[in-house]
């Protein structure tokens, strides 16, 4: 494309944009709603996601003994493991729980004193190495860890994490149907705004027409101009987003019961997709306006 | 330059606007287009500068064969013809020399040729000091002007003139034509549609008279 030509079509679109800036920030407002729905849905579902999987990949498991277990129960265990993806192992003896128990305790582990003997187990505390949601290894291990004499009980948190990872999947398909359709919504309304703009310049694409401009000198400002909003809607969308980000989710601790949910802004990589989506969601928009005003 | 075999052009199920029109039109020529109001001299225009099709016949233009024409190929071929249209058609939101530059932006051309190409025709009609003006704050002779700038400053093979001096007095039609005139003899095809008898008095160019459609 000659440079003139580029040149022309960018300031054709800036000067349609001011031109018709009230219909443009009107548009401009809805698709930011749009957008920003969409990118909050988006910031929450990248987190509960991320976090769902570092809990199904960092499963712990706590193997029990009755009283204080032998060197060689601990070192046959250990042996067991070695053919299973353990990450860390550590061994917790009855007296580190009973000091550990104090110290969480603080001023009140006085009431630990008027036991006689220490009611605590030894434990050995695993970290699975990777992620076995849905996956049948943790139960094996459990059942093949039990049957090792001097083992009183293996215990692991992959019930919960399971019950979360199908929420997680029904959140997926309602993410996929919700952001569908704020797709088409904003694909709508950039339709809507460009046509607008479109029909108040009836006359001035006549005219280019008749003087000899081609079809595609007449649409390539209006593709510019669709492109230019649609990422100006996912520009504000993002720094509201970001705001209310900052000034609520930084505030507020989300803990569900058992861990607490650091909610991470997205990533930069993220933001750049959404920009681009929101991009091309006004240049698609703008192709299906001009399409149809050609037509007639 | 032009060429019109036996053309037709209905709207609809109304009477025909053009019936059985064949005529040639050389290059270099100024020809007159006359008849009575709804004699159908827009669509014989319009025909040519291809804003509509015939419903039957053939028609050339600068060896184009206007039924068959693609819209890369209809929009070169437009650049060749500068219309004057009989409501001017000028941007209201567009500056004087922006109406003009318009012709030869869609070409293409780099804007410091648009400059002086477009200086050198504002000059030439005697705007020079309008360029910044919007075409609603100037008079319906200037208007007049600003829309033969427009379609010659790129120099057209043909132009096309739609009642030019409809909405101007005695002086202005006079200065109109004298233009009209002198941008032929710099080799242009000129054709004027007009309904004025007065502009036809003594004339010894060639009229093609319609009448409901037909030629006569």
């Amino acid at each position: 494309m000659k440079i003139t030509f580029f040149r022309y079509f960018v300031r054709q679109a800036m000067r349609n944009m001011v031109e018709n800036r009230l219909v443009h920030l009107i548009g401009l407002g809805t698709m930011v709603i749009a957008f920003l729905m969409f990118d909050a849905f988006i910031l929450i579902f990248v987190n509960l996601n991320s976090w769902t999987q570092e809990q199904g990949r960092s499963l712990t498991m706590s193997i029990y003994f009755k009283g204080e277990p032998e060197r060689a129960v601990i070192e046959s265990i250990k042996k067991e493991l070695l053919q299973y993806p353990v990450s860390t192992t550590g061994f917790i003896s009855k007296d580190d729980a009973l000091k550990s128990l104090r110290k969480q305790l603080g001023e009140k582990a006085g009431l630990l004193d008027g036991l006689g003997e220490n009611p605590l187990p030894a434990s050995l505390e695993i970290v699975l190495s990777r992620d076995v949601s849905g996956d049948s290894l943790p139960y094996e291990l459990k059942t093949r860890l039990e049957r090792i004499r001097g083992v009183d009980e293996v215990q692991y948190s992959q019930e919960w994490v399971e019950r979360f990872q199908a929420i997680m999947r029904a959140v997926k398909l309602i993410g996929l149907v919700f952001g569908g359709l704020l797709f088409l919504a904003a694909l709508f309304i950039i339709t809507n705004t460009v046509k607008l703009t479109i029909y108040s310049r009836k006359d001035e694409i006549e005219i280019l027409k008749l003087v000899g401009a081609t079809n595609r000198f007449v649409k390539i400002p209006f593709l510019i101009e669709g492109s230019i909003q649609g990422f100006l809607g996912g520009s504000v969308a993002l720094i509201v987003l970001f705001l209310v980000y900052v000034a609520i989710i930084t505030k507020v601790d989300l803990s569900i019961g058992f861990a607490s949910l650091d909610i991470i802004f997205l990533s930069p990589q993220f933001i750049l997709l959404l920009l681009l989506m929101s991009s091309i969601i006004g240049f698609t928009g703008s192709t299906v306006s001009l399409g149809r005003f050609f037509r007639i | 330059m032009i060429r019109l075999f036996h053309v037709y052009k209905s709207f609809g199920s109304k009477n025909p606007a053009l019936i059985d029109i064949s005529l040639t039109v050389p290059k270099g020529e100024f020809v007159f287009v006359t008849g009575p109001s709804g004699a159908g001299k827009t669509t014989l225009l319009k025909i040519i500068f291809c804003a509509e099709k015939p419903t039957s016949g053939h028609a050339l233009v600068d060896g184009r064969n206007l039924m068959r024409i693609k819209d890369g190929e209809l929009s070169s071929l437009r650049r060749r013809i500068g219309v004057v249209f009989q409501d001017f058609k000028l941007l209201p939101r567009r500056t004087v020399f922006e109406n003009v530059a318009l012709s030869l932006e869609v070409m293409g051309v780099p804007p410091s040729m648009i400059r002086k190409k477009v200086h050198q025709t504002l000059r030439y009609l005697g705007l020079a000091d309008k360029e910044g003006y919007y075409p609603p704050q100037l008079s319906g002779g200037e208007q007049q002007r600003i829309a033969i700038a427009r379609a010659i400053v790129n120099n057209p093979l043909i132009l096309l003139a739609d009642e030019p001096t409809g909405n101007l007095d005695y002086d202005l039609t006079m200065e109109t034509m004298a233009l009209l005139k002198e941008i032929h003899t710099r080799g242009t095809t000129v054709i004027v549609a007009t309904h004025s008898q007065e502009l036809l008095k003594g004339t010894r160019r060639r009229i093609i008279a319609l009448h409901k459609g037909r030629m006569v």
